[in-house]
């Protein structure tokens, strides 16, 4: 069994990390989007533990989230500035593909239907065809988003007061390709299965469901299919909370789970939280499979490749309640982890 | 085991051999038993090597491949924590101990009252009085009594140790999930298989009380108690290159709960609860309603940020402190409002 290495990136974001991404074309290009303005372009070399710095964009304000486009060239960026941006990788080209008014908060890109989903705390979503020069669609949302996820045919958004919005991207598309917005409308309405404010969505790479995480410690897995057997399917559990010490009047000190990513090809996911461990679940068993050595400071964000070969992981200090002078700088690392065979492997339901 | 014993050379014998505290197997001497536990319980499914000790091979999996070690593999539900250091016979706690040669003495009799009925023979040697009585290291009263004064002082200390966290927590099967769980909760060696007392009656806090760990003789190298554990050498492992500032997550010391999140601790999908959305986690729900001011649920008015301060420290107080605690303001949010991220729209 090949054994499993853990090595950092070298020339990490000078600030707090935001999102990492790996290319759906070319597995060793990681994508990092940062506090500091700027994104990062690295590249993972096989065998030799390490992970190159290849170029940086940088931008007018910090970006919060980043991903892929139909190529490994093509990244688009949501800025605090309000702008959704097309980057070429190659080239260092930036175009503005819109405008909201206020932050955009995450960026989806779907390359089934070649479709780019922009979410902002305008209460909005811009549905782009970055193909083309048309403006993209809007569409309201009830609240604020905070994540966003896409599976081969679905998107989720979670929003304010535990609003969790479905829509289907076959529907989307052809709206887009009639510019109707009207026509969109959520394909689900749930209520958050967490009772606290979300704070990251992955969905399982198979299609079927999606997994939240909130700012308590906890976790909830559940299905898209509308039946009674696959909603009796939804569970949740609490993880990445501490004892805290007996002088301080023990208890629990519970943290917000930050990342969530899903294995593309076991169906596994990854959890990363404010206590700085990451740990891998089996969605099917509903037990956790390893957790991982303590990071040094809080999990920002989390990747696998899309050959399931590595796990990246955006370390830096957590925000926490109460947080006036909040830094990154110089704590702000991206360790990637090479995964042994079968490491994140489940043993699927029992 | 300080009584006198007498009588049958048979069951002492078996009583005599050792056996696995993971999976209750016994074996012909103890080298094959510690060989036994090197490859079915200490061994790192990672690379295949084998340690002397599960606290030697979560040193090795944390240092080796930056892993924790959940449990012990291939061990009963019940024996699967890395609480407890076991070394061949070593570090079992007491009272399993008796348990073990409870089982051993009622299988032993059980199988000899069989054969007597099957033969119409009396058992050979004895002389005509009932041997089970006299041959018993304790009897089953005797026995239980002590686990039930044991039963007592762990309830004891967790009610007081343990509070909220443990009290928050689920202990029963609410969901389908947790008979299936491959994580019961080890409770630092206080979780017995049900067998033994029925419904054990609480005992004074103050009574003395079989200590759950090995009293006395010092264990072998390699096998220190799971007291020692953060300072043992590293069984093995490879010198460790960096020094973690946090303290090992595998170690706690057994007369308080397990740090719940860690490995095995009903924290983790124990206590899954199956229809979160339906049923809410319960317990949560009652101690945030007692502190009011979180109003989880749509359409509630968005609380200030002021509020989500004040809540943390009621939380803190309530024994739950939530590092990040505002339920509508997100932290990317608040940090987008510092001077230094803050971006101003040029007119
Ligand atoms: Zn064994
Ligand atoms: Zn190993």
């Amino acid at each position: 069994m090949a054994p499993s290495t853990q090595f950092e990136a070298a020339q990490p974001p000078s600030d707090a990390i935001s999102a990492l991404v790996f290319s759906p074309d070319s597995p060793n290009r990681l994508l990092v989007s940062s506090w500091d303005k700027n994104v990062y372009l690295y590249e993972v070399v096989d065998g030799a533990d390490e992970a190159k710095l290849v170029n940086q964009y940088e931008h007018r304000a910090p970006v919060l989230d980043v991903c892929f486009g139909a190529n490994r060239d093509e990244a688009f960026t949501a800025g605090l500035d309000q702008q959704v941006k097309k980057i070429d990788l190659a080239t260092g080209e930036q175009t503005v593909l819109s405008k909201h008014s206020q932050a955009v908060r995450c960026v989806v890109f779907s390359p089934e239907h070649s479709i780019l989903i922009s979410a902002s705390w305008d209460n909005s979503l811009h549905i782009h065809n970055p193909s083309s020069s048309d403006p993209p669609i809007t569409i309201q949302l009830p609240g604020k988003p905070h994540a966003m996820a896409a599976s081969p045919s679905k998107v989720v958004v979670a929003m304010t007061a535990r609003l969790v919005h479905i829509y289907d991207l076959p529907n989307i598309a052809s709206a887009l390709a009639s510019g109707s917005a009207s026509s969109i409308q959520p394909w689900q309405q749930r209520e958050s299965s967490l009772k606290f404010l979300t704070r990251a969505v992955a969905c399982m790479p198979n299609d079927a469901g999606y997994a939240t995480s909130s700012i308590e410690g906890r976790v909830a897995v559940e299905w898209f299919e509308d039946t009674a057997e696959s909603q009796a399917r939804k569970y949740a559990f609490k993880c990445h909370r501490q004892a805290a010490p007996e002088d301080e009047g023990g208890g629990d000190i519970v943290y917000p789970v930050n990342a969530l990513t899903f294995h593309p090809v076991y169906g596994t996911f990854a959890s990363g939280g404010g206590d700085g461990t990451v740990a891998l679940w089996d969605a099917e068993a509903k037990r956790r499979m390893r957790q991982y050595q303590k990071f040094p400071d809080s999990v920002a964000a989390l990747a696998f490749s899309k050959d399931g070969k590595y796990l990246a992981i955006g370390v830096c200090p957590g925000f926490e309640t109460g947080m006036e002078n909040y830094s990154g700088e110089g704590k702000t690392k991206i360790f990637l982890r090479e995964l042994g065979e079968t490491e994140a492997k489940g043993k699927g339901a029992k | 085991m300080g009584k006198k014993k007498r009588g049958h050379p048979d069951i002492e014998e078996i009583l005599a051999r050792p056996w696995c505290y993971y999976c209750e197997r016994d074996f012909e001497d103890l080298k094959l038993l510690i060989s036994h536990q090197k490859a079915k319980h200490f061994k790192c499914d990672r690379c295949g090597k084998r340690l002397n000790t599960a606290g030697g091979l979560s040193v090795h999996m944390n240092q080796v491949h930056k892993e924790s070690l959940d449990k012990v593999e291939n061990a009963l539900p019940n024996r699967q924590g890395l609480e407890i250091e076991i070394f061949g016979m070593e570090g079992v706690p007491e009272d399993v101990l008796q348990q073990h040669q409870q089982r051993i003495i009622t299988n032993f009799y059980t199988a000899q009252a069989e054969r007597r009925a099957a033969t119409g023979n009396p058992p050979p040697g004895q002389n005509g009085q009932g041997p089970a009585k006299k041959i018993k290291i304790e009897t089953p009263e005797e026995i239980k009594r002590r686990l039930a004064v044991h039963r007592a002082k762990v309830a004891t200390q967790k009610a007081a140790g343990a509070n909220g966290a443990v009290a928050s927590m689920p202990a029963d099967g609410q969901s389908p999930a947790q008979g299936a769980s491959p994580f019961p909760p080890p409770q630092a060696g206080f979780s017995y298989p049900p067998a033994g007392a029925p419904g054990a009656p609480p005992f004074p806090p103050a009574q003395t009380y079989p200590a759950a760990f090995p009293p006395g003789p010092s264990p072998p190298p390699g096998a220190a108690s799971a007291f020692n554990l953060p300072a043992r050498p590293p069984s093995g492992a490879p010198p460790a290159g960096a020094a973690l500032p946090q303290r090992p997550p595998y170690f706690y010391n057994g007369a308080s709960a397990p740090p719940p999140g860690y490995p095995g601790s009903p924290s983790t999908v124990d206590e899954l609860v199956a229809g979160a959305a339906r049923q809410g986690d319960d317990i949560d729900q009652l101690i945030r309603m007692a502190e009011k001011g979180i109003k989880p649920g749509k359409g509630a008015a968005p609380t200030e940020e002021a509020g989500g301060e004040k809540k943390s420290k009621k939380d803190k107080e309530k024994n739950m402190r939530m590092v990040y605690a505002d339920t509508e303001v997100s932290p990317e949010e608040k940090m987008a409002l510092l001077p230094k991220y803050r971006f101003a729209i040029e007119a």
